[in-house]
């Protein structure tokens, strides 16, 4: 039985990937066209699997060889997957999908870096334990509307400033702890994973409308860690330095592109039906859009802004090498996921999605770490995480899984230098400014364990402990 | 010999080759950063960086790689801060920050760092 399935699956799936078929089943309800696809191998999801290792375990253990070689290994684990179900799937739709997701990510990640690499403020006020606490409560605010991404690069180098006559590592941890990570669950535009699911087909508000009560809690407890740190360590002595009180912002311009971006990423025709679908083309108005802010806002730059945030295309290049492999090697993990979901699914709680999601998006990349999770969420309810309409429906259906997992994806990639791409170009920047950052694990062990971990527990006790 | 202020005010290029940095002037040198390694001990010659100043030139090798322009990115380029040679090393007054970028043709271009750019000592 299984195996006619199977094989009626790869009939059905080979006849829906001719394009006029696939027309017409997008005509006829896109559904039909997903549904039937027949399952790759276990065995396929190895280049997925190797690829995130290498994520992790590249910068650290073999730097050079890995940032020579990311590009070609990515690609070349990407190709794996891609050819297998071009040639034995024969499931062409489902890749293309995946490229169009991977445009709309690469394109709002993209133009947030750039836009935001123009921006330069200087703050000349005292650093104090207060100041610090409403410059990471607002960090964490507007990483909801700049992205995490775009939130680190605008305020890293103020905060620094901010705090350059007593600045200690333990400042920076908390700026990713807050503006990097914890800071952007809110909205789709906070954090790649959220994006993803908005792509998905989660509704823009639903974040905020189902995360911020749990938030509010954790952004004010790790702040209250932050004013207990910083408190003790402020220096006794009379600091006889005169500061004018003022906040220089240059680049005023760039906050025009960054509104530009942040509208465009509701001109989706799914969102709005007026704005017209570019179908079959792998994106639309609003990618256009987006790469034009890309173009624009570097070439009309203040080169002297540039210069002086050390602007570059590396961080962004690499995301869109990686993404590159990623998108194309996840397509096989969550059929699968999804699949094995609808075994498992009734036996996994919404405590274990959020423990799952968080500690894998601490070490691995948060986004497909959860997709992966949100595709075995709605497998118990056999829904498919490639179809918008079925994600939308998940979405009202069980608001606790997918809180759990978002929460999960976001929070915890504050765990590690690797868990979210902005801590790695905070880290970054900050050691390019002449400051010593902790390693690896001594930021593991030294700040993540004993000051988020239980702050996390907390968070699951209250709002995941014994529900779903 | 040239001072530093002579080199910045006449845009002078200074020369790199392989893992080494030929500087137009004499220094001593108290930091430099390649990239995002940070290095303030020059004590060894046999790892992290080494410096000597030379009768018409300051030399630094960066020994952890073969060839700067591996780990160097062209725009980010070399933090250094230097104190010239002469003058009072424990003087902040006299602590110079500069980066060098490294150009086509082995050239090495010297700026001093702006009070925007972040570079702490």
């Amino acid at each position: 039985m299984k195996r006619l399935w199977k094989y009626s699956a790869l009939i059905l799936t080979a006849l829906f990937a001719n394009p006029l078929f696939a027309q017409t089943a997008q005509e006829g309800g896109e559904k039909a066209a997903e549904t039937v696809h027949a399952l790759p191998p276990t065995v396929m999801v190895l280049p997925f699997v190797l690829l995130l290792l290498m994520i992790a375990t590249g910068p650290l253990f073999y730097h050079r060889f890995w940032e020579k070689h990311y590009p070609k290994i990515s690609i070349l684990l990407g190709i794996i997957p891609v050819v297998y179900y071009i040639a034995v799937l024969k499931n062409t739709h489902i890749l293309l999908h995946t490229l169009a997701e991977y445009i709309s990510f690469i394109a709002l990640l993209g133009s947030l870096f750039v836009a935001s690499g123009g921006i330069l403020i200087n703050i000349n006020k005292k650093s104090t334990p207060l100041a610090n606490v409403v410059m990471l409560l607002f960090g964490a605010v507007l990483s909801n509307i700049l992205g995490t991404t775009g939130a680190s690069m605008v305020l890293i180098r103020p905060y620094i400033k901010l705090n350059r006559d007593r600045i200690k590592p333990y400042h920076v941890i908390f700026f990713i702890f807050l503006i990097s990570n914890i800071g952007g669950a809110l909205t789709p535009i906070g954090d790649p994973p959220l994006f993803l699911g908005f792509l998905k087909g989660i509704d823009f508000f639903w974040f905020i409308e189902h995360i911020w009560h749990i938030w509010l809690p954790a952004v004010l407890m790790v702040l209250a860690v932050f004013y207990v740190i910083d408190s003790q360590n402020m220096p006794k002595d009379v600091d006889v330095k005169e500061y004018d009180g003022k906040i220089e912002f240059k680049g005023t311009k760039n906050v025009f592109y960054l509104v530009v971006i942040v509208v465009s990423v509701f001109l989706d025709p799914n969102v709005i039906s007026w704005v017209p679908s570019l179908e079959p083309l792998p994106f639309g108005i609003r990618e256009i859009i987006m790469f034009a802010v890309i173009f624009l806002s570097y070439k009309r730059a203040d080169k002297e802004i540039l210069e002086a945030n050390e602007f570059e295309f590396e961080p962004i290049r690499e995301v869109a090498y990686l993404f590159v492999g990623i998108f194309a090697t996840m397509i096989p993990a969550l059929q699968l996921i999804a699949h094995e979901a609808n075994v498992l699914g009734n036996k996994l709680n919404a405590g274990v999605f959020y423990w799952a999601t968080g500690g894998l998006s601490g070490f691995l990349d948060n986004t497909p770490t959860f997709v992966n999770f949100l595709s075995a969420a709605m497998g118990k309810y056999n829904l498919d995480v490639t179809q918008t309409a079925q994600v939308h429906q998940f979405q009202i259906l069980d608001p606790l899984y997918l809180t759990a997992i978002s929460v999960g994806a976001v929070f915890f990639g504050a765990l590690t230098y690797i868990g979210n791409g902005p801590n790695f170009m905070v880290k970054s920047i900050t050691e390019r400014s002449g400051i010593k950052m902790p390693s690896f694990f001594t930021y593991f062990v030294k700040y993540a364990i004993p000051i988020l971990i239980p702050i996390f527990a907390i968070i699951w006790l209250v709002f995941f402990y014994g529900r779903g | 010999m040239k001072t530093l202020n002579e080199v910045l005010e006449n845009k002078d290029y200074g020369l790199y080759f392989g893992n080494r940095i030929l500087l137009p002037f004499k220094c001593h040198v108290l930091k430099a950063i390649f990239e995002n390694e940070i290095v303030d001990d020059f004590s060894s010659s046999l790892e992290g960086a080494s410096y000597k100043i030379e009768d018409e030139f300051t030399e630094i090798y960066y020994h952890e790689v073969k060839f700067l322009t591996d780990v160097v990115s062209k725009y980010k380029g070399i933090k250094l801060i230097v104190v010239e040679k002469g003058n009072d090393v424990f003087d902040f007054n006299n602590h110079r920050k500069i980066r060098l970028l490294l150009d086509d043709d082995h050239k090495l271009r010297i700026e001093e760092i702006t009070e925007d750019e972040l570079f702490f000592e």
